[in-house]
């Protein structure tokens, strides 16, 4: 037995390495857990780029607020199913909820929470907060009531449910974010030139934050007449956009494709066709955008024969596809139109204006001159006559033709033409004024939903598409995501009970 | 991080190795040898535990039945053997020593390989285990090795995915604990961790399953998991730790359970044996559609008359009449009539074929093995194949009298070439195949794979649908695998009674894999622009190092009747992975697929460290050698928490009773019983990523109008520094009874499991910035059992018959997530198409749910204006996707040598939301679709109003409200199943063979393999082709490729 201790003691260093090599037992551990290959922040500018470049539409917006506004239409269902037969498909519903929250709203916020309090970085947070308001606009003109206050607080303060707004608060915020970060913005301070929307340029910014102001304030004008006028001629006096070097852009390229012009140059290519009354709205002014925008394949008899050779930007050859059916009963309109099949009707150019590189117009002077001479004609605003700012308007979006692609241009003297050709008639003004902004939001599905919705212009005959599931004439909102319905169950039906059901139906506090 | 700190280990060991070689010499050693024989028949008996009595210095008898050992002076040898009695002689001062043992029903020692590969005698075990043996593994073999077992096994659930030959497997020991994480067991080969990341299929938020996804779309196959590099003929034995006790020791990963490898390390009889194995199965693909075939392709009632037809995924045309035809592709007037067959006629048989050579050895000192091994493997989609090379080479070999070290390196070299995708929709081939219109002649849309450009020919105006053919043909992905796995350890005898040992485990691999995810001309993909050629191509290659070092001491005494066993030890885990991934897309030249060609680049480059280091401990009393108490500790602390809470600390206690030996007087008929219980505590960290304690920024790797781009890495969970290690505790209590002179055995264990302050991965509002967030919450418990019957009816000389009947049944419960209000619930999963998986408090784990058809008070189905079903307000659940019940029935005959044995399997108990069928029903194939093809289907049942519905949908809305509305509830099966596994018959021809003839052993079986469906409730598949590896997507089924029986041989020699 003394034996045996004896042998024990030598096992004595053998405790020792054993217990020593693991006491400091997660020495280094630290520093193994930094990740090496990201940092723990970057410039917050690089993210603002970020939450810019995701401000481009969705593809769902050609599915849904597109098909609304009958400018674009399918006859095919599956995941094409949404305006084109007045059914609810929450698959494409949901594309505004993810893209703006998931990554506009999330960085712009992350930017915000960066410099709010970094006053050499003032100019980046009031763009920062532009740029948020923008997607809260269109989120809130989708869905109605959405998170607000509560929004993009999972990792500051661990809201991972975060509660709903009323549309009207959502509203009050953005007017206020908007009036706050525009008159910010200081030319003196640090300018942030690596911004990928206008560089820095404060002048520019302090345009684009002004008509997005104009902006909320008309689409207060059912709702709210009185705070319509004043936060428009607050707009107005702040300064807006007037010319198309103002636009608000997002410049795709290679890298960062336009998520539209992909759909359509890809799986969709040849199930979306623009829709009748818009063609037909462009031929009977004899718009010269028409040929900027359509083309035709003259005769394909399937998705694989419209190639080069079919086609033609004539614009006495669009025929714009009809709404109202699947790809069945469309058979009828093909024979009508003595069309070899329905792949022969017009489309929007996908080798111009939605080509993969196509420009995102986020806002531009175009609609900001239309909603001015609005705004004059209800004599909100004095100074400039609405006749003046309709002109204008229309002129600039002619222009901004050539901006999409140069094969689009459209002539000085086709503009001269057209506007004389199609005066502006102070009678039927607001009709003349808000169906040019419906012409002039073309590839912008949220603003020709909303302005379609608020105006109640252009005059469009319901989609008479048999058997659908909406009750009234037009879908009037977005329904919520399923994933909200799953996780967030408790908020979004606080904000049911409040709107009204989750359905195509239910107006929008601004709508009512 | 400084590797340097973790090779300072192996060094300390070397150091204190050479140290105690200087000490060899104070004990004095004898050498003994000798024979162990049957005492009835004197045939050697192999595998006999030789040992020093009160020592753990032992060997066990070659297949010669001979042994070889040192032992001290006036030392007691215990010989023992699995159903034999054993015995002790002094052994004086002999050199050789031949003993006989006689078969005894009474001593049953048999012993068991268990945690840290530390052996013990089965009957010392408080806690669950199951021993496979070698035959089980290699006989009638699976690419996959680990698939044979599937029904063999009482509480193991293993599913191969139908993903192809080099596909993962899936292996659920007692059920899934973790409510969003991961359930796999530790993979262990000769007590050392392997990995086995598995590159599964996952689209949809699998979230963390400790799969990898790949790049970029178009790609959805399955690459494997780390088994995968094994060839079963290098196995030895492998043992199944079903519970967390028996799990303990090893820690974090093995929560749940561990798979316990253990490679031959030397040969069976003196001078070099070469033994030789072949292996030949062929594989022929098994179709289970029962789709209709009185309407022919077309969409809204018409059929394609017209050029260019886009219908070629729908089967809502016409009537089939007689003399009808259909125009399709560029005007090609075919008979407009069903094609039946369209699985059989695509794929082909497949194939494995093996052949392992072994040369081995064994002297006085030690032995080796070494093997070499190829597999081909012919996947039954044309253009994939899998060959695996390995070469396997263990050894052992006693130094001195006190040192020895043993050890085992393998090398495989796997070439996966183009695993087919799978599940999703661009270029999967069972995806289109299943869906394409049902008078499309095959051999049509193979000559039109390519329109007169060389792109792909539109034949769908669902583009993402490929044509399989073009696919085929167009499509490539290899992957290259190469790996070294392997330990050495040292092992220093003290004293008689004390050893230590030191051990060192590298498991390296380097991944190459390259794939074109949409090749040139691919449809569903947009134009490039001008000078350029469309498609993308990936190439990337990953390095994978994980690290194990670890130490022990271990020592035993006896005092009287009393014994005393005692381990302490420590460990060292370091595992770094990375990733370098370059995404290219559109070409300058065509079919050029490298990443210089491309225009557009978008590189990745990923590194992922982790460490665990552990502390453990543990201790055995014994008395009388009936009476068993085993209790362990252990300290972990892991990398990837915060420091506050990164160390855990958990205990685990065990103790068995045998109460047959306790007793002087035990019925005769009595031969064993055994009692045991068990608790143990398990933590784990193994459902947090490194670096998920805080919100990390990257930059994109390209600039947008010269500016950079950036944001919070690429991560859509919401990263939480305040992560603590989950805890599982579970119970057990088993019984071991062997009666009737080992005529019936049953071993059956009870056990509930709690697994506590779980890691979840919880679905959250995108509105708050993340979609995910991981957060320390969630309790869920497994409670079941499982027994193993043994039975021999009928044992004459001639000839046995066995009977093993295994089952188990286990039921997972949420207990609570955020908090325990019953109804609380996440989501953890989405199908790729429709509905999702949850975690609901209250309920079992793994709830399907997705919208239904929306009924009144009175439960009659409710129907729009326009006759289109309603749907329910909120998702419905439609129960567990967790099979409860899950076992095999196993029948053996022995008759003269030959043997003859089949395996009926069975899971039960659960459900599955099947995406076949949802697109078998919106592409009309179903057979629920017929209703209403004249004239629209009239829904049974009211519109909102409460009246009767008078409003005929037409056909096609009606039944795309699977889609449409999200609407599930026609997809909704039983996922259950009965099924003939295996068949296998063989007969040992070495009673034939001359006495010096060179062949000493040959044997040659008839093998087949998931041999026919006795019972299933899902239509058109077979509810065990499933697609994902993810516990998160459970019981949701996409699409897979069809499962396979496999017939063929295998063939036995030993020189």
């Amino acid at each position: 037995m003394k034996r045996i201790l004896k042998k024990s003691a030598l096992l004595l260093p053998l405790w020792a390495v054993t217990v020593v090599g693991m006491v400091s037992c997660d020495q280094g551990f630290d520093e193994l857990n930094i990740n090496k290959t990201a940092a723990l922040s970057v410039n917050p500018v690089f993210i603002l780029n970020n939450a810019t470049v995701n401000s481009a539409f969705t593809t769902g917006s050609v599915i849904y607020e597109m098909g609304i506004v009958q400018q674009m239409v399918s006859p095919n269902s599956g995941v094409l199913t949404g305006a084109n037969f007045n059914q609810d498909s929450r698959d494409n519903t949901v594309q505004n909820w993810q893209k703006y929250y998931r990554n506009v709203i999330r960085n712009s916020q992350d930017v915000i929470n960066q410099t709010q309090s970094v006053t050499t970085r003032s100019n980046l947070y009031n763009m920062a907060r532009i740029i948020q308001a923008n997607a809260y606009m269109i989120l809130t003109d989708s869905y109605g009531d959405i998170p607000y206050a509560d929004a993009e607080k999972g990792y500051t303060n661990q809201i991972f449910l975060p509660k709903y707004d009323t549309q009207q608060a959502v509203y009050a915020g953005i007017i206020k974010e908007l009036t706050e970060a525009t008159a910010a913005l200081d030319a003196t301070k640090a300018i942030e030139s690596a911004d990928v929307l206008y560089a820095g340029n404060i002048a520019l910014w302090k345009k684009y934050g002004n008509s997005l102001l104009l902006r909320a304030g008309m689409r207060l004008s059912k709702v709210d007449a009185a705070q319509a006028q004043q936060v428009v001629a607050k707009a107005l006096q702040s300064g807006v956009m007037e010319s198309n070097a103002d636009n608000a852009i997002i410049k795709h390229d290679a890298n960062y494709v336009n998520g539209i012009g992909n759909m359509l140059n890809a799986t969709e290519a040849a199930n979306i066709y623009l829709a009748a009354p818009f063609v037909d709205y462009l031929k009977k002014t004899n718009d010269p955008r028409l040929k900027s925008i359509a083309v035709r394949y003259v005769g394909a008899k399937s998705g694989p024969e419209q190639v080069a050779s079919r086609a033609s930007t004539d614009p006495a050859v669009q025929i714009g596809m009809p709404l109202g059916f699947d790809n069945n009963t469309i058979s009828a309109e093909v024979t009508k139109n003595k069309l070899a099949s329905f792949y022969d009707f017009t489309q929007v150019d996908r080798t111009r204006m939605v080509k993969m590189t196509a420009p995102s117009f986020l806002i531009t002077a175009a609609q900001t001159q239309l909603l001015l001479a609005e705004a004059a004609q209800r004599n909100w605003v004095t100074g400039t006559s609405a006749e003046t700012y309709y002109n204008r308007g229309v002129r600039l979006h002619m222009e901004q033709m050539a901006l999409f692609d140069a094969n689009s241009a459209v002539a000085a003297a086709d503009i001269d033409a057209y506007l004389k050709a199609n005066p502006y008639v102070a009678a039927t003004a607001l009709e003349q004024i808000n169906t040019q902004y419906w012409v002039a939001s073309f590839l912008n599905g949220p603003e020709a939903f909303a302005n379609f919705r608020r105006s109640g212009f252009p005059k469009l005959a319901p989609n008479p598409f048999p058997g659908k599931s909406i009750k009234g004439e037009f879908i009037k909102r977005l329904t919520y995501p399923n994933s909200e319905i799953s996780a967030n169950t408790v908020h979004v039906k606080e904000a049911i009970a409040r709107q009204g059901a989750d359905d195509l139906d239910t107006k929008v506090w601004w709508d009512k | 991080m400084k590797m340097r700190k973790f090779l300072l280990l192996p060094k300390v060991i070397l150091v204190m190795m050479t140290f105690l070689a200087l000490t060899t010499t104070l004990w004095a050693q004898n050498r003994i040898s000798g024979t162990v024989t049957n005492s009835a028949d004197k045939s050697p008996l192999a595998g006999v535990s030789v040992v020093v009595k009160g020592t753990t210095t032992g060997t066990s008898t070659d297949g010669s039945g001979n042994y070889n050992l040192s032992v001290p002076n006036n030392a007691t040898l215990v010989f023992s053997f699995i159903g034999y009695g054993s015995k002790e002689i002094s052994v004086g001062n002999q050199t050789r020593i031949d003993i006989s043992l006689a078969e005894s029903a009474e001593a049953l020692n048999e012993v068991v390989v268990t945690a840290l590969g530390i052996k013990k005698e089965a009957k010392k075990l408080g806690y669950a285990t199951a021993t496979i043996n070698a035959d089980a593994l290699t006989e009638n073999r699976t690419p996959n090795f680990i698939n044979s077992l599937q029904g063999k096994i009482a509480g193991v659930n293993i599913s191969g995915l139908g993903t192809g030959p080099a596909g993962t497997s899936k292996i659920r020991i007692r059920g899934q604990s973790s409510i969003s994480g991961q359930n796999n067991p530790l993979i262990v080969v000769n007590g050392i961790p392997i990995d086995n990341t598995n590159f599964g299929t996952n689209p949809g938020n699998a979230a963390a399953d400790n799969s990898i996804g790949v790049r970029g779309g178009g790609n959805t196959s399955d690459g494997g998991d780390g088994l995968s590099s094994i060839n079963p003929d290098d196995i030895e034995s492998m043992t199944v730790l079903k519970g967390a006790t028996a799990a303990a020791l090893y820690g974090s990963r093995a929560k749940d359970g561990v798979l316990m490898i253990t490679t031959k390390t030397k040969g069976s009889g003196k001078g070099i044996g070469v033994s030789f194995n072949s292996n030949y199965t062929n594989e022929t693909p098994l179709d289970f559609t029962d789709y209709q075939y009185e309407y022919g392709q077309g969409e809204n009632g018409v059929r394609p008359t017209t050029p260019n037809p886009t219908s070629g995924q729908w089967s809502f045309g016409e009537k089939f009449q007689p003399g009808m035809t259909q125009v399709l592709f560029d005007n090609v007037t075919v008979p407009y009539e069903p094609v039946y067959n369209r699985i059989r006629k695509f794929f082909r048989n497949g194939s494995n074929f093996t052949n392992t050579v072994s040369l081995s050895s064994a002297s006085d000192k030690g032995g080796f093995n070494l093997s070499f091994a190829n597999m081909d493997s012919k996947g039954i989609v044309p253009n994939n194949t899998f060959n695996r090379k390995t070469i396997n080479l263990g050894y052992s070999y006693e130094l001195s009298k006190k040192l020895s070290f043993s050890g085992n390196i393998n090398y495989s070299h796997e070439y996966n070439k183009n695993p087919p995708n799978i599940a999703n929709q661009d270029n999967s081939i069972p995806t289109a195949l299943y869906n394409l219109a049902n008078s499309m002649p095959l051999d049509l849309l193979e000559a039109k794979k390519f329109n007169a450009a060389g792109n792909e020919f539109i034949y769908s105006r669902f583009q993402n649908r490929t044509n399989p053919y073009f696919t085929l043909s167009e499509q490539f992905q290899n992957i290259v695998r190469d790996r070294i796995f392997g330990n050495i350890s040292v092992k220093y005898n003290l004293l008689p009674w004390l050893f230590v040992q030191g051990r060192v485990g590298q498991d390296y691999w380097s991944r190459d894999q390259d794939y074109n995810n949409f090749p040139t001309g691919q449809a569903s993909i947009a134009a490039a622009p001008a000078g350029f050629v469309n498609g993308t191509y990936t190439q990337e290659s990953r390095r994978f190092r994980e690290i194990n070092t670890d130490i022990l001491i271990s020592g035993t005494q006896k005092f009287g009747d009393f014994g005393f066993d005692f381990n302490v030890g420590g460990n060292k885990m370091y595992r770094r992975s990375d990733l370098n991934s370059v995404l290219v897309q559109d070409f300058v030249v065509r079919g050029l697929y490298t990443v210089m060609n491309g225009r557009v680049k978008d590189p990745i480059y990923g590194l992922s460290e982790r460490a665990v280091n552990s502390v453990y401990g543990s201790a055995e009393f014994s008395y009388k050698n009936v009476l068993f108490v085993n209790a362990t500790a252990r300290n972990d602390w892991f990398s990837t928490l915060s420091p506050a809470n990164r160390s855990i600390l958990y205990p685990s206690v065990s103790g068995s009773f045998v109460f047959s030996q306790a007793f002087n007087s035990v019925p005769t008929w009595l031969t064993f019983g055994k009692l045991r219980a068990a608790y143990a505590e398990v933590g784990s960290d193994t459902d947090v990523s490194p670096y998920s304690n805080n919100l990390f920024y990257g930059i994109n790797a390209n600039l947008f109008g010269g500016q950079p781009v950036g944001g919070s890495s690429g991560t859509t969970t919401l990263p939480n520094a305040n992560l603590r290690p989950m805890r599982t505790a579970e119970t057990e209590l088993g019984l071991e009874l062997k009666l009737f002179d080992s005529r019936v055995s049953l071993d059956a264990a009870i056990y509930n499991k709690i697994t506590n302050d779980q890691i979840v991965s919880a679905q959250i509002s995108d509105a708050s910035g993340f979609i995910t967030t991981l957060i320390n919450s969630g309790k869920s418990q497994n409670r079941g059992f499982e027994m193993l019957l043994n039975l021999v009816p009928v044992k004459t000389p001639n000839f046995q018959w066995d009977l093993t009947l295994n089952g188990s049944y286990n039921k997972t419960k949420v207990l609570s997530l955020l908090t325990d209000t019953p109804g609380e619930r996440i989501t953890v999963g989405t199908h790729v198409f429709n509905g999702e998986l949850r975690q609901v408090v209250g309920q079992e784990m793994g709830q399907i749910y997705g919208f239904g058809f929306k009924r009144d008070a009175s439960g009659q189905m409710m129907f729009g204006g326009n006759g289109i079903p309603l749907r329910t307000d909120d998702l419905i659940s439609y129960g567990s996707a967790l099979p409860k019940w899950n076992g095999g029935i196993n029948n053996s005959f022995n008759y003269k040598g030959i043997n003859l044995s089949f395996l009926v399997d069975f899971k039960l108990g659960n459900m599955m939301l099947s995406g076949t069928n949802f697109n078998a029903v919106r592409h009309g194939l179903h057979k629920m679709t017929l209703v209403g093809r004249e004239g629209g289907v009239l829904g049974v049942g009211v519109n909102a109003k409460g009246e009767t519905n008078t409003v005929k949908a037409p056909v096609q809305d009606y039944w795309s409200v699977v889609r449409s509305l999200a609407l599930i509830e026609p997809v909704i099966y039983d996922g259950g199943f009965w099924k003939v596994r295996q068949i296998t018959a063989g007969y040992d021809f070495t009673r034939f063979l001359p006495k010096n003839f060179p062949v000493k052993n040959l044997k040659l079986s008839a093998v087949a393999n998931n041999v026919f469906l006795i019972k299933k409730w899902v239509d058109n598949i077979d509810p065990d082709s499933f697609g994902y590896s993810s516990d998160n997507l459970v019981g949701m089924e996409s699409t897979g490729l069809p499962t396979t029986r496999s017939i063929g041989f295998n063939l036995n020699a030993k020189f």
